[in-house]
């Protein structure tokens, strides 16, 4: 197949395209088991197989996918066909940033591949942990484990032979409960990841058991909670919900697809532009934000993205001045042109594809905020005069062009003069987004400092589904409205 | 339909039959295509061509499932899924409840949905629909974007219960054009739905945007003061906040499990505004619909709102057999829900902005980035976009920056609903995750709201 894979890149480079590559996926599997209140609501495993192809003619792309792998002639032509369609409407010819031609492996680091382990015994996990949940206050228990596994080679018409085998882990547990006016309230867990592996051993028993208990015990709290008051306080966000205010307002904001106005009839645009790198003061000088793709343990770390362009640790945001952004080889090529100078020292490693069927995309790795220098999460409430902790993404709503926001929270903690004082229900909070960040007032240090995954990030059309990563600490925001 | 995706459905069912082992085999098929425009050029055409099985295999009360992409030339590899969907299920845990397999009656093979001239539209009619709509519209500063998706649906189904299967198809297209501002970064925009290629005509759209454009390029901007204001909302708009009622409104299921504003009690209960009636009717074409549903239910009309009334939850095969309910007809893909038409003889922006007003009232036709705040009370926020304008009083326009609605759906499509158009529009929603899948809403054109409170206003582009 590697032969006649490359045999149909000569074949359509030859036939007039300047580019082509083939990404093969001999196998993509996928198993989602769901515990619902005690039944075994999806038991289900998936395996898909096939090829993406893309052509660059006359400065536009083709794409075409298929799970047969009997027409490879039907599959490049029809690629190529699309670029010469989509070469009549062309107003940035494409071009590609340079790279190096590389022949090479990754396979993500894991002891215990998921898919080895028994049906039974996953069954078994999900049943020990519903039982724990099963308490008093709790009237919706959720168990969820997803485990992934794809090998793809990838393969262009500048040499680059490159394969992967990635294999993902994705557990969680949630509790749901109705206070005395009926309404919903939820708690979940999903584990920072931990040690320096991914797979089936990342699944820490004694963890899930004590976080399982902490969540029902929070939710609880909530049930009985006081309503979140309507007014201006410092908000601490703890991982659980910081993790989602950087990646909806640094990292889709710094894609520069959307920067560019590539997503603006769907996704959104952003409020960054071209001529704000290295000038625009993003937040306090206590911000420093990266999009790091060698953090070995997240599923944002995948060696090589779909150009085929090494992972990287890049700075996007260095002491609250916006220096980076979140880069394909197109991209950077038409922003430092459109730009008139080199804005940007090549591709950053960030374009990912979500299956063979579809094409790559600027997307987010691991897009993480370096810890600080105000202490634990203790020293930071102790800080406080009127704040509130939150935590746990339970709603988030962002303007088209990342400018503001909404979130909604599982829990939050009203603190008084350094003091946590109670617990508070239906906690929200809003802001712009460049006020906000300039209204960073602590960072927690390393002991704050978590890694966690997002599994479903939706962008692009037609739609993928990425996931990726974020390192994130505890961080406190000075007068933010709450309660809206 | 492809007579070879009815015979291998028949090949694994003897299969399964003759292993003991009781399925439910189930095909998506899609021929898909997209071409993406935007910076005024194509950013991507792609096509895709797939084929989707899913095997859910059975034992007592135990369920479990294996879905793989495949194509009708492998044949031994669904079987092999056959046998991998029977292991897992031995592994499942019972469920508290008996789950039902559908036992069909009949063999249905229906295709009254699909039109092959819009499913086969080639390359360059679609450019040149795009470029007719927006002929002479383009500049150094406004830029085309949105996209050409099109394609052929095919879901086919049969189980080890009967020997009957049931297989439909349809073909559609969803159109969205979007005229934005390079530097000012504001958008315009407007859609097309089409079932069938006589469905499709560029020259509305190119005299809305053309519309839109006038005021945006002419029109003052400015920041909306915070406060309450008389809304009216476009279709989309309308479309987007009565499908998040799927959710977390009339879902017999997520009402029980306590994701809902509705209750048992609000059944026969005047929820909404007399003006809101909401009905599941597979009857409109341009809504997608299959006469059956999974189970091999017949689709019928199905009232959830009448003048406001709340008059029903739907139940799918699942949740019926979990809770104790009677199935309403309601394992589908999509829904066909239709918005009753009022009275109001408005049904144009231009006939909207020229009508006589009281007082300012603002113009949302798309809400962005909607997400629940908290489903039990029907909150939902989401920011205004692509197109807003405020209406002044003096029978001026101003365009506005995007404001953010915060706001309860009881409040929304309740007693302040002043009035709604008298003509109704289809509103594609598809969506291009997992499967195609295409969906619309069919809604007033215009949806005019009293008095909601905007709780965010940008105070820019």
């Amino acid at each position: 197949m590697h032969q006649q894979i490359k045999a149909q890149i000569d074949r359509v480079v030859s036939s007039g395209a300047v580019y082509a590559d083939a990404r093969w996926y001999p196998v993509e599997e996928a198993n989602h088991l769901t515990m619902w209140n005690g039944n075994l609501k999806h038991a289900s495993a998936s395996r898909e197989s096939g090829m993406g192809v893309r052509v660059l003619h006359q400065g536009a792309w083709g794409f075409s996918a298929s799970s047969d792998m009997n027409n490879l002639t039907g599959l490049f032509d029809k690629a190529l066909d699309n670029a010469r369609t989509a070469a009549e409407r062309v107003t940035f010819p494409i071009r590609l940033a340079e790279k190096d031609a590389v022949q090479a492996s990754f396979s993500s680091p894991n002891q215990i591949d998921p898919f080895t382990i028994p049906y039974g015994e996953k069954v078994g996990f999900l049943k020990e942990m519903d039982q724990l949940l099963d308490q008093p206050g709790v009237t919706q228990r959720i168990v969820r484990l997803t485990f992934m596994r794809k090998q793809i080679l990838y393969f262009d018409s500048e040499g680059s032979e490159i394969e992967k085998n990635i294999i993902e882990v994705f557990p969680s547990l949630g509790v749901m409960g109705m206070d005395a006016d009926g309404a919903a309230h939820e708690r979940t867990f999903r584990p920072s990841r931990l040690g320096d592996t991914r797979g089936w051993e990342t699944i820490d028993q004694t963890l899930f058991t004590r976080e399982g208990e902490r969540i029902v015990r929070e939710l609880n709290q909530v049930l009985k909670a006081e309503p979140c008051p309507k007014e201006d306080r410092s908000v601490i966000l703890l991982p659980g919900i910081m993790f989602l205010q950087t990646h909806e307002t640094i990292g889709h904001a710094l894609e520069l697809d959307r920067i560019l106005g590539y997503e603006l009839a769907f996704a959104g645009g952003s409020f960054v532009t071209l001529g704000d790198f290295g000038n625009l003061r993003y937040g306090s000088e206590k911000l420093t934000a990266r999009a790091n793709a060698t953090v070995t343990n997240s599923p944002g770390s995948f060696g090589y993205d779909d150009d085929g362009v090494p992972a990287q640790d890049n700075l996007l945001i260095d002491k609250g001045i916006l220096v980076g952004a979140i880069t394909g080889r197109q991209m950077v090529e038409e922003a430092n042109a459109t730009a008139r100078k080199p804005i940007f020292q090549g591709s950053s490693g960030a374009n990912r594809a979500t299956a063979f069927y579809r094409v790559p995309i600027e997307r987010m790795t691991n897009i993480n905020i370096d810890p600080g220098t105000d202490g634990t999460l203790e020293d930071i409430i102790k800080n406080t005069e009127k704040g509130i902790v939150l935590d746990g993404d339970k709603s988030w709503s962002i303007g088209s062009n990342r400018e503001q926001f909404h979130f909604a929270t599982e829990i939050g903690w009203l603190v008084e003069e350094g003091e946590i004082t109670q617990v508070v229900k239906n906690a929200t909070y809003k802001g712009d987004t460049l006020k906000f960040y300039n209204a960073l007032s602590a960072v927690g240090d390393e002991s704050t400092w978590e890694l966690k995954y997002v599994d479903n990030c939706g962008k692009g059309q037609p739609s993928q589904i990425m996931q990726l990563g974020h390192g994130i600490p505890v961080c406190r925001f000075d007068d933010v409205r709450i309660g809206e | 339909m492809n007579e070879k995706m009815l015979t291998t459905l028949q090949e694994l069912r003897k299969f399964a039959l003759n292993k003991g082992i009781t399925a439910e085999f189930f095909f998506h098929e899609e021929d898909s295509a997209l071409m993406r425009f935007a910076n005024s050029a194509i950013s991507l055409n792609t096509n895709e061509h797939l084929l989707r099985l899913e095997i859910t295999a059975y034992e007592d009360q135990k369920r479990a499932s294996f879905s793989m992409i495949t194509n009708l030339d492998a044949v031994e590899d669904m079987k092999q899924g056959v046998l991998q969907a029977a292991e897992i299920v031995k592994h499942a845990q019972p469920l508290s409840y008996q789950p039902t397999i559908p036992v069909y009656q009949e063999t249905i093979i229906e295709d009254f949905a699909f039109d092959p001239d819009l499913a086969g539209i080639s390359n360059s009619e679609k450019l040149d629909y795009f470029n007719q709509a927006v002929d002479g519209l383009e500049s150094d500063q406004i830029k085309l974007g949105g996209i050409y998706s099109s394609g052929k649906n095919v879901i086919a189904m049969m189980n080890t219960q009967s020997e009957h299967a049931q297989a439909f198809t349809t073909s559609d297209a969803q159109i969205t054009m979007v005229l934005s501002h390079k530097t000012l970064k504001w958008e315009v925009i407007d859609e097309q739905s089409a079932q069938k290629k006589a469905d499709l005509d560029p020259a509305p759209l190119h005299r809305q945007l053309s519309y839109l454009l006038g005021h945006y390029q002419n029109d003052p901007a400015e920041q909306v003061p915070l406060g309450e204001y008389d809304i009216v909302f476009g279709p989309a708009a309308t479309a987007e906040l009565v499908n998040t009622m799927n959710w977390i409104g009339f879902n017999g299921g997520m009402m029980k499990r306590g994701y809902s504003f509705l209750t048992e009690e609000h059944l026969g209960q005047q929820v909404l505004g007399e003006t809101f009636t909401l009905v599941d009717d597979p009857s409109r074409r341009e809504t997608f619909p299959f006469s059956r549903d999974m189970m091999g239910v017949r689709r019928e009309p199905f009232t959830l709102f009448d003048k406001g009334v709340f008059r029903a939850f739907t139940w799918n095969q699942d949740d019926a057999d979990e809770y104790g309910a009677q199935p309403t007809g309601h394992d589908v893909m999509h829904k066909s829900l239709v918005v009753g038409a009022g009275d109001e003889p408005i049904n144009t922006l231009e006939e909207l902005v020229n009508a006589p007003r009281e007082k300012d009232v603002l113009y949302i036709p798309f809400i962005h980035y909607m997400n629940f705040v908290n489903p039990s009370k029907g909150l939902i926020t989401g920011s205004s976009r692509f197109g807003a304008l405020l209406l002044k009083q003096d029978g001026s326009v101003v365009v506005p920056y995007n404001v953010r609605l915060t706001q309860s759906l009881l409040d929304i499509f309740g007693e302040k609903v002043a009035w709604m158009s008298d003509g109704q529009v289809a509103y594609n929603t598809s969506s291009s995750y997992g499967a195609r899948n295409p969906t619309a809403l069919v809604v007033p054109n215009f949806v005019y709201v009293k008095d909601l409170a905007i709780s965010h206003a940008n105070s820019s582009y």
